[in-house]
């Protein structure tokens, strides 16, 4: 009787060892390598917009994206966006004409006006004023009143040929009698302004130069950081980051292009595209805005590398 | 009922074997049902956590990829993204493949090399708003969970993990194995326990079983060891209490074998000494009265021819002889004095001839004997012979007869054989016929055998051994002394 016991013992304990298992969703061959296919082309050729990590890319997909669906629907044709770590790759994007639209930095407009013709198409205009500053942001805590008190520091630059972010304070740094690798203890690039502001918020560095719109619109996004950061200088105005079209985009999709940019202001299904990215409108803008800098940066070499 | 029938063949093979086997058999039985009851929960335990484990990985690699492919996608960094799958493939090596997949279903970047088993793509995929979907792919290479995760809400894309579950088998096959060693480990030292467990529990047995085979031969004296205070002990005790009682009882009955014999020896000595007694009387005395009456008959005769007693005289004269003719026979049946005087041989040749002669049923006598055998030997074989014949001319309706008679080396062998109608010998084994019976006892006195074979209407035989120069068994009596007449 005893075996009997057992013997059914194991054939229950048999059965408890069926594993419940999920459903086998289907077979698949991983030793059966096949070529890619070439991706199937658009149905249309797309708008390829490049927009310069002024902010993360994360940051920059969130925010752009409204726009870009704008352009999208006006333009009803699609519209891919292309990213890149730094202004210098935007650049030679650019250049190539690999990009038919670009939103670029100061600097970076006038490195690629004056190396190889890139055009201005349009300017935002926020708060009415189609110039931005570059602001010294350090941490809350902090005794730095202005530049000089962050001697022997760790400094956070943005991008290698970003205005606001490292060609004006090495400018700065470079009225005090220093250079930037002998002034600060230790410097490194962020390649985007948020993440500046971050690393100052942090404390992970002791200051950055960070994009005055950058730093508002951060503010706007996380309120936290007002009590994490402050501004200790403030640049002269300097000409607004432009929105530029390669020497090889078409005239007619240039002139479009404008037309349509310019336009949104007045259109009330733009009005949620423009505040993403808070602009106010979108305005005509002339080479000459940007003559300052230009003058700025003629004493401030940019590096081929960061 | 089937369960009773089970029950009856699992007896039928389990009562067949020793009690070695039997307990080797239990311990090994137990050991095994627990070892594959314990392999068995211990797989199934081991196989649903490491299977919850590796859905578990396959999720949170595969948000891991999805969060750190981010920016690297976005900024169509590819040589980071290879990077990046490359060290999630080494570091987590139940990892099969990964890839990226942009958001129009192209694969952005994989890691396999030189190719992408395209039907892998439609197998899993997941809504953007989802934190994640798992679905179980059958490969090649065995089952794999594959675990997608949207990429920033999808926006950017997705990114596809798959984790086969060969090393959790090889996990739950190595555990198995060590199962079974230690079942094979267990297996082993249960025989060495079974083993001394036997030793122990049949040692005591053995013993009485070999006790108990001695007391069958008629061995008293081996006394069973009680090896432990148990149930054996107590029938060790029981066996030893059993085995002093039986010899006791055994002594007695020799004793009174023994005194029995001697009784008989002394009956059967007494009997024959009677007999020679009466034989020599009638011979010596009776006879010769009688022999003288029948000449003083004759005599009578002669002289008084005219005499009215002569036809008296005559007629008394043939009274005498007859009564001597038996006397005669009385006496040569009572003892023959040719058995004392020329011994065995000539007495059954006598026996015969006048057994022939008296019942018409021819005797073959054969005997072999180059010399006189001792006389209670001789007087055994005569008289058993004597009895048969006897028995064959009351009961047999025989035909004809033989008698044999030989001398082997150490032995005297008598056989009477008769073609008479026979009979059952077994079934006088319940009543003995006292004339048999005799015949038996006769021979056993002198340690011989009396052996019967009978089947009807087929005859009878009896065959008789009687050793030569075999002593006495010990504390016997003297046996049959016959003296010479």
């Amino acid at each position: 009787m005893k075996k009997v016991i057992l013997l059914l013992t194991v054939v229950i304990l048999a059965s408890c060892s069926v594993i419940p298992r999920t459903e086998v969703a289907g077979s698949v061959d991983l030793n059966n390598l096949e070529p890619l296919p070439t991706p199937e082309g658009y149905e249309a050729v797309p708008l390829r917009v490049a927009i310069a990590a002024v902010i993360s890319p994360k940051g920059t997909l969130e925010s752009y994206s409204p726009f870009l669906k704008y352009l999208e629907t006006k333009l009803n044709r699609p519209v891919e966006l292309i990213q890149r770590r730094t202004y210098l790759e935007i650049n030679d994007l650019v250049e190539r004409g690999e990009v038919d639209i670009a939103f670029v930095c100061t600097s970076a407009y006038v490195q690629g006006h004056d190396t190889f013709g890139m055009e201005l198409l349009v300017a935002p205009q926020v708060n009415g004023e189609t110039t931005y500053n570059s602001l010294l942001i350090v941490p809350t805590h902090s005794s730095a009143q202005s530049m000089s008190d962050l001697r022997g520091k760790v400094f956070a630059f943005t991008d290698p040929i970003s205005l606001s972010g490292r060609v004006y304070p090495t400018y700065v740094v470079q009225q005090l009698g220093f250079k930037p690798e002998e002034f600060f203890a230790r410097t490194f690039f962020t390649y985007s302004h948020d993440e500046a502001i971050r690393a100052v918020a942090s404390g992970i560095a002791d200051g950055a130069a960070v994009d005055s719109l950058v730093f508002e619109f951060g503010l706007d996004r996380d309120p936290s950081l007002r009590d994490k950061v402050r501004v200790i200088h403030t640049s002269p105005d300097f000409g607004i980051p432009p929105v530029v079209v390669s020497p090889f985009t078409r005239p007619q999709v240039k002139a479009e292009l404008q037309a349509l940019l310019l336009g949104m202001a007045d259109d009330p299904a733009a009005q949620k595209a423009l505040t993403a990215i808070e602009i106010d409108r979108f305005v005509l803008i002339d080479d000459s805005a940007y003559d300052g800098v230009r003058a700025l940066m003629s004493d401030i070499p940019i590096p081929e590398t960061p | 009922m089937i369960f009773q029938e089970l029950i009856r063949r699992f007896w039928d093979f389990a009562g067949a074997v020793s009690v070695r086997t039997k307990i080797l058999g239990i311990v090994l039985g137990l050991v095994a049902l627990f070892g594959v009851a314990a392999t068995i929960q211990a797989r199934y335990a081991m196989t649903a956590t490491l299977t919850a484990q590796l859905e578990e990985q396959s999720i949170s690699v595969s948000r891991d990829l999805a969060a750190r492919a981010t920016d690297p996608i976005l900024l169509n960094d590819l040589l980071r993204l290879h990077d990046l799958l490359d060290e999630t493939l080494a570091n987590n090596p139940n990892v099969r493949y990964a890839f990226l997949v942009d958001p129009h279903g192209q694969v952005i970047a994989n890691t396999f090399e030189g190719g992408f088993p395209l039907d892998l793509l439609a197998l899993n995929s997941v809504q953007p708003n989802d934190h994640h979907h798992t679905a179980l792919i059958q490969t090649d290479d065995g089952l794999v969970w594959d675990t997608a995760v949207p990429i920033l809400d999808g926006k950017v894309g997705t990114a596809r993990i798959g984790l086969s579950d060969a090393s959790m088998h090889s996990a739950v096959s190595t555990l198995t194995v060590q199962f079974i060693l230690i079942i094979l480990l267990v297996s082993a030292t249960g025989i060495l326990v079974a083993v001394f467990l036997t030793w122990i529990l049949t040692r005591p047995i053995l013993s009485l079983v070999h006790a108990t085979q001695a007391v069958a031969k008629g061995d008293f004296s081996p006394r069973v060891k009680r090896w432990a205070n148990d149930e054996i002990g107590d029938l060790a005790e029981a066996f030893n209490n059993m085995t002093e009682e039986l010899a006791r009882t055994d002594e007695l009955r020799r004793e009174r074998e023994s005194l029995r014999r001697q009784l008989l020896e002394k009956v059967i000595a007494t009997q024959e000494d009677e007999r020679r007694r009466i034989a020599r009387e009638l011979h010596d005395s009776t006879s010769q009265n009688l022999t003288s009456l029948i000449v003083g008959l004759r005599t009578m005769e002669t002289t008084c021819s005219q005499c009215a007693a002569l036809t008296k005289a005559i007629d008394l004269r043939q009274v005498a002889s007859k009564t001597l003719e038996e006397v005669h026979d009385l006496s040569m049946r009572l003892r023959p004095r040719v058995l004392d005087d020329l011994g065995l041989a000539a007495a059954l040749e006598r026996l015969a001839s006048e057994w022939q002669a008296r019942y018409k049923i021819p005797v073959d006598v054969a005997i072999q004997l180059s010399e006189r055998l001792p006389s209670e030997v001789e007087t055994a074989i005569y008289r058993i012979v004597q009895e048969t014949l006897t028995n064959v001319a009351r009961h047999a309706q025989a035909k004809s007869a033989s008698i044999l008679v030989e001398r082997r080396s150490d032995l005297v062998r008598a056989i009477v054989e008769d073609d008479g109608v026979g009979f059952e010998v077994n079934t006088n084994h319940g009543e003995p016929h006292l004339g048999l019976l005799g015949m038996c006892e006769r021979a056993e006195l002198l340690n011989g055998t009396l052996t019967i074979e009978s089947v009807p209407e087929h005859g009878t035989s009896v065959f008789i051994e009687i050793p030569l120069r075999s002593p006495l068994p010990a504390g016997e009596g003297t046996g049959v002394r016959e003296k010479p007449a």
